[in-house]
């Protein structure tokens, strides 16, 4: 064997490939405008007007309606623009915007209060009367609850037929418009993605690391609780877990997370069967390293390959597990979600098909996005394909 | 090979114990859990009475014990061996062999064996017929998408696969219900169920007024299909172009007038254009069973028309014509997401085996690549399904709660859905326990069948 010139990073390579792919960039830059609707929902959808003019002078409605959710949003995201550009090892900027995470998070806690009660006629009352001299709009003038109680009659509008209220993909049941639903509802999705899939991860990586490496009676006792939890259908325990434990976002992700690490668990183990035979771990061990040193600085970063593309793919099934559960009438009461509101049409007795085709359109596309990364990352992690011989082959379960 | 199943059976019993182990801890571990003051609960009684309804609960189920000991008592009311016990439920005695209990649904207040042996088979047959639907398309695919590394057909079809398989079931079932089965667009297809309420009383088979009349039927669309078929295979392109143009524009036609929202030229146009340009797509194609299939069935369509249109009148649809009608959707919906995922393996498969040394000595030794493929590339491509077609059986599963939810279907995954939703416990550990046993017994079948398939794999 001839001796290479030396390549760029192993990762970099990956990055690239991945890259390189249409599909994964479609993906991504959906996941992308995703992100930024998420982030900046309040001015993208709100009733609160962005500015206003009054006999008081300038002020703005949306700033004092922001929640705590929405300010801490917002600084998570300014910050990662922030540390993005800024130099320093990747590890390090990830782990300052952790931190920075948690202190934007405890701070939006302590020092934002929305006022509780919230009267969204009280604008359009006040346009009316000519009280404002001046009102900036969000391009959407409608919150996610707002039912448009001072209109009469305005449940289940088609998409732009109404004269004088412009929605662009119609109104739900209770009057509420449906594009500003469904933004608002872009967080839920996205957050339950990331959040299970990390859980999950956690759960898996450490049981399958640990079955990996020990073998043996652990490895034993190991599999058969994976094996336990393969056999239950996923959706049922999720629904079992969902009915008896209540309705909330928080304890949704942990219980997604908490349904779906078997895969992961088998993955790592897989490659931590490999791995514990090879010389650097030998080595590792032998020079008496701490065992999380050795499972997870020195393991993990070599079997993190196949963990990754499964990741991408579970990320689409949390998705999509959220939105089942919405569907099936458990999940959240009255905050908006994709899955909800695909329930609602067809709750209705009859077909109104913009309530189920544009927020399940936004289900599938979302899906089918993390479904191409994932493609993509397999198909420049598996060896196979890079010779261009034979096939790579399928690996994720469905 | 005995030894082995045995061996098989016998692991299956403490997965299946560790299974409803997890079920019930998240039952008990709930606040609220399972106790007989959330069975009462909600109910408008009197204090005593619904003392007294508490009470018999109890009684009844021993809610009232602590959570071990009534999970002891549902292993041994479900279990041959054990304990029996009176009325009471004090226990008794010690006999050898009783009857296994799956005890009274609360919410049902009716023997859980009989609900499930009611709504199991209904989900069966779904999953039956899913899964041939599944493997025929997804073969035909997968190989054909090999075959064709790299060119047009493959890359199309890996997009359009990948997007069948992130499709959500629910949008896939809530759009098919509303454009196919609602009477604002096109109502082909019944909203839900299983039958008609008039087609429980009708024969199994349809029926007639005269005894010619549905052999005649037969013929005629038998006629037509074989007639359409011979087409499609033997007409050239142009020619398959314009039938395709034909046949198209004519549906799109008919489709735009079946709506009464868009009575307007606009939409009969759009229709016919749009309907003439996939005919025409489709005619073209070099693809012989996508050709056979769309011009078979479109001779199909039309030889039953004219049928219907010569001896109308007098023919009853029949129990099993009307069972068939109403499972399409569901069927539809249940397949497509795993006909997605078998399509791609099946054509990963199928390109190692292309690829493999024993092809290449096949080829050079003169065999046609027909043969290759069927004969050799084939066979060996089928492992990695057989293996799958075990991963198979419980995505159909959850799949079918999904399905049975939107087709208001009365099957399995629509009980354990109302089970969870009444914290019904007995039925959810019995369901928990049935589908955990098919899941499992789904595993062992397919490691059986791939002893059979590959001779090399032996347990013994």
């Amino acid at each position: 064997m001839t001796e290479q010139p030396r390549s760029p990073s192993w990762s970099r390579r990956i990055l690239g490939e991945v890259l390189l792919r249409w599909g994964a960039r479609l993906g991504l830059a959906w996941i992308a405008l995703l992100t930024l609707v998420a982030v900046f929902a309040p001015l993208l959808a709100n009733t609160h007007p962005l500015l206003v003019e009054d006999a008081e002078g300038w002020h703005s409605p949306m700033l004092t309606h922001l929640t705590p959710a929405d300010t801490a949003l917002l600084g998570a995201f300014f910050l990662a623009l922030v540390l993005l550009f800024s130099p320093g090892a990747p590890l390090w900027r990830f782990l300052s915007w952790l931190g920075g995470l948690a202190l934007i998070g405890a701070l939006s806690l302590v020092l934002v209060s929305p006022p509780a009660l919230v009267v969204y006629e009280q604008y359009r009352e006040a346009e009316a009367r000519g009280e404002y001299q001046r009102v900036v709009r969000a391009p959407i003038p409608y919150s996610a609850k707002d039912y448009l109680r001072d209109y009469a009659d305005t449940g289940l509008e088609s998409p732009r037929s109404s004269a004088e209220r412009l929605h662009w993909f119609g109104t739900d049941e209770n009057g509420a418009d449906v594009l500003s639903r469904m933004i608002h509802a872009t967080r839920i999705a996205l957050s339950i993605g990331f959040i299970a899939t990390g859980i999950a991860l956690v759960i898996g990586v450490i049981l399958g690391g640990l079955m990996g490496y020990f073998s043996g009676i652990v490895d034993i006792i190991g599999m058969r609780l994976v094996e336990i939890f393969e056999a239950i259908p996923t959706l049922f325990l999720l629904l079992t877990f969902v009915a008896f434990f209540g309705r909330s976002l928080y304890l949704m992700m942990l219980i997604i997370g908490l349904t779906s690490w078997s895969g992961y668990a088998r993955y790592v183990r897989a490659e931590f069967l490999r791995l514990r035979q090879q010389d650097f771990v030998q080595g590792a061990i032998a020079s008496g390293l701490s065992l999380p040193s050795i499972l997870f600085r020195h393991m993990l970063p070599n079997g993190m390959a196949p963990i990754l593309v499964a990741a991408s793919f579970g990320v689409a099934s949390a998705i999509l597990a959220e939105a089942t559960l919405s569907f099936l009438g458990l999940g959240l009461v009255d905050d908006p979600s994709w899955g909800q509101m695909l329930n609602q049409a067809v709750q209705s007795s009859t077909f109104n098909w913009w309530m189920a085709a544009f927020p399940g359109g936004a289900i599938f596309l979302t899906v089918f996005a993390y479904n191409l990364i994932g493609e993509a990352l397999r198909d420049a992690v598996d060896p196979h394909s890079q010779s261009g011989r034979s096939a790579p082959p399928v690996k994720a379960a469905a | 090979m005995i030894t082995y199943i045995l061996r098989r059976l016998l692991l299956m019993v403490p997965t299946l114990l560790g299974i409803t182990v997890v079920v019930f801890v998240v039952m008990a571990a709930a606040p609220g859990g399972i106790s007989a003051l959330s069975l009462v609960e909600g109910q408008n009684l009197e204090p005593q009475a619904k003392k007294a309804l508490e009470d018999y609960y109890n009684r009844l189920y021993g809610l009232d014990q602590p959570a071990p000991v009534q999970f002891g008592r549902w292993l041994n009311n479900i279990s041959p061996v054990g304990f029996a016990q009176d009325d009471t439920g004090a226990l008794t005695g010690w006999p050898m062999f009783k009857t296994p209990d799956l005890g009274l649904s609360f919410r049902y207040g009716r023997p859980v064996t009989d609900l499930i042996s009611e709504r199991l088979p209904i989900t069966l047959l779904l999953n039956v017929l899913s899964i041939p639907l599944i493997y025929v398309v997804a073969i035909a695919v997968g190989v054909r998408a090999a075959t064709r590394r790299g060119q047009a057909f493959d890359t199309q079809a890996g997009v359009v696969l990948l997007g069948l398989w992130s499709i959500p079931t629910m949008l896939a079932g809530v759009l098919m219900i509303g454009f196919l089965a609602s009477d604002q667009f096109w109502q082909w297809f019944p909203t839900g169920g299983l039958s008609r309420r008039a087609a429980l009383d009708m024969p199994f088979l349809p029926q007639a007024e005269f005894w010619w009349t549905l052999p005649a039927l037969l013929a005629l669309g038998f006629l037509a299909a074989s007639a359409f078929v011979v087409f499609s295979v033997r007409a050239g392109r142009s020619l398959r172009a314009g039938a395709g143009l034909l046949l198209g524009g004519w549906a799109g036609l008919a489709m735009a007038q079946d709506l009464d929202a868009v009575q307007s030229l606009a939409g009969l146009v759009l229709g016919g254009v749009a309907g003439a340009g996939i005919g025409a797509l489709l005619g073209r194609s070099e693809w012989l069973a996508l050709r056979i299939g769309l011009f078979g069935f479109a001779g199909m369509l039309i030889g039953f028309k004219t049928a219907g249109w010569l001896f109308s009148g007098g023919v009853a649809s029949g129990f099993l014509l009307d069972r068939m009608w109403h499972l399409v959707l569901p069927v539809v919906c249940l397949s497509y997401g795993g006909l997605a995922f078998l399509a791609k393996l099946s054509r990963s498969a199928v390109l190692e085996n292309l690829t493999a040394d024993y092809a290449r000595t096949a080829r050079a030794k003169g065999v046609g690549e027909r043969d290759v493929l069927w004969r050799h590339v084939f066979r060996n491509s089928l492992l990695p399904l057989i293996t799958v077609s075990a991963t198979l059986l419980p995505s159909l599963l959850a799949g079918s709660v999904i399905v049975e939810a939107i087709f208001s279907i009365e099957g399995m995954g629509k009980l354990a859905v109302e089970a969870v939703q009444t914290r019904d416990r007995e039925l959810v550990l019995s369901i928990t326990l049935i589908s955990g046993l098919l899941t499992l017994a789904g595993y062992l079948l397919a490691d059986l069948a791939y002893a059979i398939v590959d001779p090399r794999v032996s347990y013994d």
